[in-house]
Order: structure tokens, then C-alpha cells, then sequence
């Protein structure tokens, strides 16, 4: 699904990222962890031709990223709150959304049926616009944005955060859910090694910008996580 | 603590986006300031020695009657451009820094405007002027205080403005009606402005009522926004919105591109901001009645005024693509969404602001229909060129629009100001030209085909700018998201 090659973000003397290569499988759930400044963000924006590299290259799907805008096709993101259009109920979000994936409002509404309990009651239906709601209903209304259009690559830049500990359980289940059911590729990252390493199959560990470790998730994992986290105190 | 705040703006001025272009931008103000300062300099001895010389009277009356005008003309001009000063009160407010302080900036960064200080430049010369001339030199002051009294009233009578709608309908209201009751000759207002500017005058002790009414319009925004310095404004509970424009699925007849007009059409009518651009449409439907005497007839000033009459919605909003879709703007990166959809969107939102404009300006035909055709082939042009122009220029903008702007104590109103127009004026001088080199070559209705004629070209270029533009934006993008990334500055 994603190649990099020599990829490189480079800020005057600040080296903010620097991968030599990674290869990213259709159907992987693909776990980002790292501390602040260790360059996921940058990574994601990257992806998402937000930024441009100052080195190499990513491909995503066979479309060169920052020359093609054919990977915009099968890709939904959400990084943060501008990837929400404050002015507009979360319904008409989702319409719209939906509707540049050539989904119809009738569809749009079907297909959200299957996150009211992800919702809890406190998003659709209240007649409020989406700048009005909370950061953790904001944030849900984005997942949903992504996984809505069924597109076979949603990229998730702490999706966790700012999520009450229920919605954070229920948003663990329909990853997983999405993930078998659907085979869609997600990149998520997260600072809690917990979740992550529950939902994703592989965990890549960025360090000042650069992959210091990259393994598929085992039993094992989360504690050789916490260890290694541990060891930069 | 002064210092301080103003230590906070100077580094908002040099972290901003793009300082270096700023700094030029500066620079360029910098001449504008001495440009406008000469000609109200030289105003002032015009109208000394004008009034004296050639109507023979004492100017000092004259002029103070005149004034109330000026005011008028001040207060709808402020309205409609002077940038509201923003402080951002998120991270004041926890510190140990009183409300009142804060509250206090704010207003004061006000004073500094160039809508308070370009009239020193009439006033102080036209003064000192008067006192040469012999005329009571205590006189002058107080009617220098009286005066700059009224100013700075006016400079607070238009935060309040902008801040609550009520008053300014009142005050809307009430400045409609002295007009009225000016035009149709009921009283001539002039005839008691005069009076009582001359009071400040012969009586230096009159000044003192005008500050007085300063002090009471200074505390009365203040307390204002001393209740408001809240993150919610003060509100005890957020209003219940009406949804508004939720039913617009009737745009679909318009295939993939009804999904950026409806969102394009909510933007507008649910934000504060994007609605000015409205009334900004509507309100130069009438700028041409300020040029319906005969002096403008067949000068370039007609196709001026015609291309303004029928575009204020367009240099209003279109002026801002992309920057009302500011805070969003990853979003529509990521998104399947071409440019040449995103733009078109626009360009239609624009074009049909335009014609509406065309349409309700008929009721020029009850004024001659030379009129109506200057504004009907400013229109075309509009249409046909400065409908790609705006987007052109709004590539380069790049002023991120914080819609969602509550967490300011004084909001964000910096949608219309002089820059906007200073930007406008290409998009002007080239039909004025067009329109004299048809004049000269034949007549003004001529001059007015050749104006339409342009518009039309325009048109027939669509494809080829739209692919223009689109590369435009393209290029730009990164330069973009990054300006719009820094909300607030």
C-alpha cells in the first residue's frame, strides 16, 4: 500500500524526519509510536501532501504522493480539528464527506447507523454544529469521517486522545472490527503503548525522527515497549 | 504591564506569516500615510482659503457645519474597515493581569488608527491656520478638543457597532433619518452643527460637553467588553442555534459540484464574517446615488462605479478563497477534491452574487439609462474577468479567516480592510482604461461596448484560466496550509 524511500523533513538545521525505507502491506494495521517531536505528525502530513519532503519520496498505491493527486481516491484522514468543518452539524459533515466518495445523503445515513453506539448518543441528532461540541465528540465525529466512506486507507493521528475511557474501549473494538471485517489499511498513532499495541498488528517506534524499532505485535510487545520507553528517562 | 502587550504584538507582528512581505507591505502603508497626510494637509488650506477666497465667508462656520458630514462619513467608513483590535484573551486571562488592563489595551490600540489619526493631519494644519489668522487662540483648542472629542467618539461608537448588533441598527436607523430629513430639505442639520461647533469656540468651556461624551461612550465599551472578557463572551448559556440552511439538497440538480455550494451557502449565511460580505454587496448596489451628479457624467468614473455597484459581494467574499475554507483547509487537501471543483464552486457563487447585483441595480433606469449601462457592462466584466481575478488574488492572500473566532474579547473582523481594496484597484484601472480608449476613439457608448467586450473575451477564456489558477493554487498550496496553520496572528 505505502512505499517511503530516503524520505527526509528537514527544518534549517533540524533533521525532523529521516526514513531510509518502509514498506507498508495492503490490509496492516500499522501502529506509530513515538514521543513529542519524534516526527508522526510529520510523517502523516507527509503522507497526506500537507507538508513537501525534502528528501525521497512516498507512494501510495502506486501514485507518487507529492506528484500525483490519484491517492486522494483511497485515502481518508484525520490528523485534528482542521479536518472538521466547524460551521456544519455532524450530519452534514458526514454528507458531505460521504457525498465527494459519490455516496447519496440517504446512504450516508444508512452507513451511520452502524456507529450510534460508538456516538453514545451525543453526536448525531442534537442539533448543535460541529465547532459547538466537545474535543472528544469532535474527535469522534472524525473516525467516523474516515471509516464513513470506506475508502481502503484511513491514516489516524491519535485517535485516542481526548477520548472518555468508554469511547476510548468502543473506538479499540470497531478498529479491530474494521480492520478483520473490511481488510482497509489504518495507520494509527498513539502514545498509549496499551492500545496500540491491542490494535495493531505491527508497531513502528520513531525516535528523533528516525524507525529505531519496527515489529509485528506479539504477546511480548507492550512490555519490550514500555522498557524501551522506560530507558529514555 | 504596557510594555509588555506591546512586547506580546510587536512578536505577533515579527513571528506572523510572512514578515519579510509584511515588512514590504509596511513599508508601502508607510508612503500611503504620507500620501493621505499631504492631501488632508493641503485640504485644510483648501478649505480655509478656499471658503474665504472664493465664497467670501468666514470658513471656521462653513466648516463646522460641513463637519457633521464628515462624521457620518466617518462612521460608515469605519464600520465597514477599520480592523477591530484583537487581543488574545485565552492565555491573558489566567495570569495575574486584571481584566481591566487587558480591556484597557484593547481599546486604546484603537486610538492609533489611521481613521484617528489622519484627521490631525486636516485639523492640526487648518488650526494652525486659523490661529495665524488671527483667530482666538483658546478658541482654536477648544474647538480642536471638541472636535477630536467626537472623533474618538465615533472611533468607540464603532466597536460598540461592531459588537452589538442592536445598536447598530439604531444607529443605522438614526443616520438614515438625518439623512432623510436632510435630503428632503425638512431641516438643514448643517445650520445646527455650525452653532454648536462655534459654541466649543467663543466659549472654550462648551468643549468640555463632547468629552464628556467621550468619557461616557470610552466607559461604556468599556464596562462593555469588561463583562464580555470570557471565553463564551459572558453568555450565561450558548444560544440555541437555528440551523439555517440545513435544507439545501435541492442543489444536487447541479451534480458532484452541489456538494461545495451547499457548504460554500452555509458558510455564508452561518458565519458573521462570510454574511458581511453579503451586505457588502448590497451596500454598494447604492455607491453610484453618491455619483449621480452631472460633474461624473462620461468620465471613467462611470465604469468605476459600474464595475463597484454590481461587485461588492465579489471583491467582499471573493477576495477571501480560499481563505474561508482557512480552517479546514487539510481537510480539503486530503479529500478527493480537485481544485477545478473547488474553484468552479466558487467562481459560480461569485458569478451569481454578480448578476443579482445587475438585477436590483435596475432601479439606476429611473436616473438615466447611461447610468444603468455603465453598470450593466461593469457587470459584464466583472463576470468575465474580475470573477477569475478575485481567485487569482486570493491565492496569494493566504489570511487564514477564523470563523469559529469566540475566544477573542473584541473578535476578528479583519475581513474588509484598506489592504482588500488597495488590492482591488488593478481590477479596476484596466476597464477605466478601456472604456477611455474607446471614448477616444469614438464615444462613451463605445467605450462601454469595448468594456462589455472584454467581459465577454473573459468568458471565453474560462478553461484556460481555471487551468491557470488551478496550477496557481497548486503551487501555492504548501506556502498556504502552512499561513493557515497560524490562526492567530
Amino acid at each position: 500500500m505505502i512505499d517511503i524511500t530516503s524520505l527526509s523533513k528537514i527544518y534549517g538545521e533540524q533533521t525532523v524526519l529521516d526514513i531510509e525505507q518502509l514498506h507498508i502491506p495492503t490490509g496492516q494495521t500499522f501502529g506509530l509510536v513515538g514521543n513529542n517531536g519524534a516526527g508522526k505528525t510529520t510523517l502523516f502530513s507527509l503522507m497526506l501532501d500537507l507538508i513537501a519532503p525534502t528528501t525521497g519520496t512516498i507512494t501510495n498505491n502506486n501514485a507518487v504522493v507529492q506528484k500525483s493527486e490519484d491517492w486522494k481516491i483511497h485515502t481518508a484522514a484525520f490528523l485534528d480539528e482542521s479536518f472538521l468543518i466547524g460551521y456544519l452539524t455532524p450530519e452534514e459533515y458526514f454528507v458531505f464527506i460521504g457525498g465527494l466518495r459519490g455516496m447519496k445523503k440517504e446512504e450516508v445515513h444508512t452507513s451511520l447507523e452502524q456507529y450510534t453506539d460508538f456516538f453514545h448518543g451525543e453526536v448525531l441528532g442534537q442539533k448543535k454544529y460541529i465547532r459547538d461540541l466537545s474535543k472528544g465528540n469532535q474527535k469522534k465525529v472524525g473516525i467516523v469521517g474516515t471509516l464513513l466512506s470506506n475508502t481502503p486507507l484511513v491514516i489516524l493521528d491519535e485517535p485516542f486522545a481526548n477520548l472518555d475511557p468508554t469511547t476510548q474501549i468502543r473506538l479499540k473494538n470497531l478498529l479491530k472490527e474494521e480492520a478483520s471485517a473490511t481488510g482497509k489499511t489504518f495507520l494509527i498513532s498513539s502514545h498509549d503503548l496499551q492500545h496500540v499495541t491491542e490494535v495493531c498488528d505491527r508497531i513502528v517506534v520513531l525516535h528523533k525522527g528516525k524507525v529505531v524499532r519496527d515489529e509485528k505485535t506479539s504477546t511480548g510487545t507492550l512490555q519490550e515497549l514500555e522498557a524501551f520507553f522506560r530507558e529514555q528517562l | 504591564m504596557l510594555q509588555r502587550f506591546l512586547y506580546l504584538q510587536w512578536k505577533a507582528f515579527t513571528c506572523g506569516v510572512g514578515f519579510a512581505t509584511g515588512l514590504a507591505q509596511k513599508i508601502l502603508l508607510g508612503f500611503a500615510w504620507i500620501y493621505f497626510a499631504a492631501i488632508f494637509a493641503s485640504l485644510a488650506f483648501v478649505a480655509f482659503w478656499g471658503v474665504q477666497e472664493e465664497l467670501g465667508e468666514d470658513p471656521l462656520p462653513i466648516i463646522s457645519g460641513y463637519l457633521l458630514y464628515a462624521f457620518a462619513f466617518w462612521i460608515v467608513l469605519r464600520y465597514f474597515l477599520q480592523k477591530m483590535p484583537i487581543v488574545h484573551i485565552q492565555p491573558l486571562l489566567v495570569l495575574p493581569i486584571s481584566k481591566k488592563r487587558i480591556v484597557r489595551f484593547g481599546l486604546l490600540k484603537t486610538v492609533f488608527s489611521f481613521y484617528n489619526i489622519s484627521n490631525l493631519f486636516f485639523f492640526v494644519p487648518f488650526g494652525i491656520i486659523l490661529i495665524q489668522q488671527d483667530y482666538n487662540l483658546l478658541g482654536v483648542i477648544g474647538w480642536w478638543v471638541a472636535i477630536g472629542s467626537i472623533i474618538l467618539t465615533t472611533n468607540f461608537l464603532n466597536i460598540m457597532l461592531n459588537s452589538v448588533d442592536r445598536i447598530l441598527i439604531q444607529v443605522a436607523v438614526l443616520l438614515l433619518a438625518l439623512f432623510a430629513l436632510q435630503y428632503f430639505e425638512v431641516f438643514d442639520l448643517t445650520t445646527w452643527t455650525s452653532p454648536l461647533f462655534m459654541a466649543a469656540y467663543h466659549q472654550p468651556l462648551y468643549s468640555l460637553i463632547p468629552l464628556v461624551l467621550l468619557g461616557i461612550t470610552y466607559q461604556w465599551s468599556f464596562t462593555h467588553f469588561k463583562d464580555k472578557l470570557m471565553l463564551d463572551g459572558g453568555t450565561i448559556q450558548p444560544k440555541a442555534e437555528t440551523h439555517r440552511g440545513a435544507d439545501l439538497y435541492w442543489l444536487d440538480r447541479f451534480g458532484r459540484m452541489a456538494i461545495f455550494l451547499r457548504n460554500d451557502i452555509r458558510l455564508i449565511i452561518r458565519n458573521k464574517r462570510a454574511r458581511m460580505a453579503v451586505w457588502m454587496g448590497v451596500g454598494f448596489l447604492f455607491y453610484g446615488l453618491i455619483f449621480m451628479s452631472d460633474i461624473y457624467k462620461g468620465s471613467a468614473m462611470t465604469v468605476f462605479v459600474g464595475i463597484f455597484v454590481s461587485g461588492g459581494f465579489l471583491f467582499g467574499f471573493g477576495q477571501y478563497v480560499p481563505s474561508w475554507d482557512s480552517s479546514y483547509y487539510p481537510l480539503m487537501m486530503s479529500q478527493n477534491i480537485s481544485y477545478k471543483e473547488y474553484l468552479t464552486s466558487k467562481w459560480w457563487l461569485v458569478v451569481v452574487g454578480t448578476l443579482a447585483g445587475m438585477i436590483l441595480s435596475s432601479f439606476y433606469v429611473f436616473f438615466g439609462w447611461e447610468m444603468y449601462f455603465a453598470i450593466l457592462a461593469g457587470g459584464i466584466y466583472n463576470l468575465g474577468i474580475n470573477a477569475y481575478l478575485v481567485l487569482l488574488s486570493g491565492a496569494y492572500t493566504r489570511v487564514p479567516i477564523d470563523l469559529t473566532a469566540n475566544n477573542k474579547a473584541f473578535g476578528d473582523k479583519r475581513s474588509f480592510n484598506l489592504k482588500t481594496i488597495l488590492l482591488s484597484i488593478p481590477k479596476i484601472i484596466v476597464p477605466m482604461f478601456v472604456y477611455y480608449v474607446g471614448v477616444l476613439i469614438q464615444s462613451k457608448s463605445l467605450g462601454l461596448i469595448l468594456v462589455a467586450l472584454v467581459g465577454v473575451l473573459g468568458f471565453a477564456f474560462r478553461n484556460l484560466v481555471f487551468g491557470w489558477i488551478e496550477n496557481i493554487y497548486q503551487k501555492e498550496k504548501y506556502k498556504t496550509l502552512q499561513a493557515y496553520k497560524q490562526k492567530n496572528t
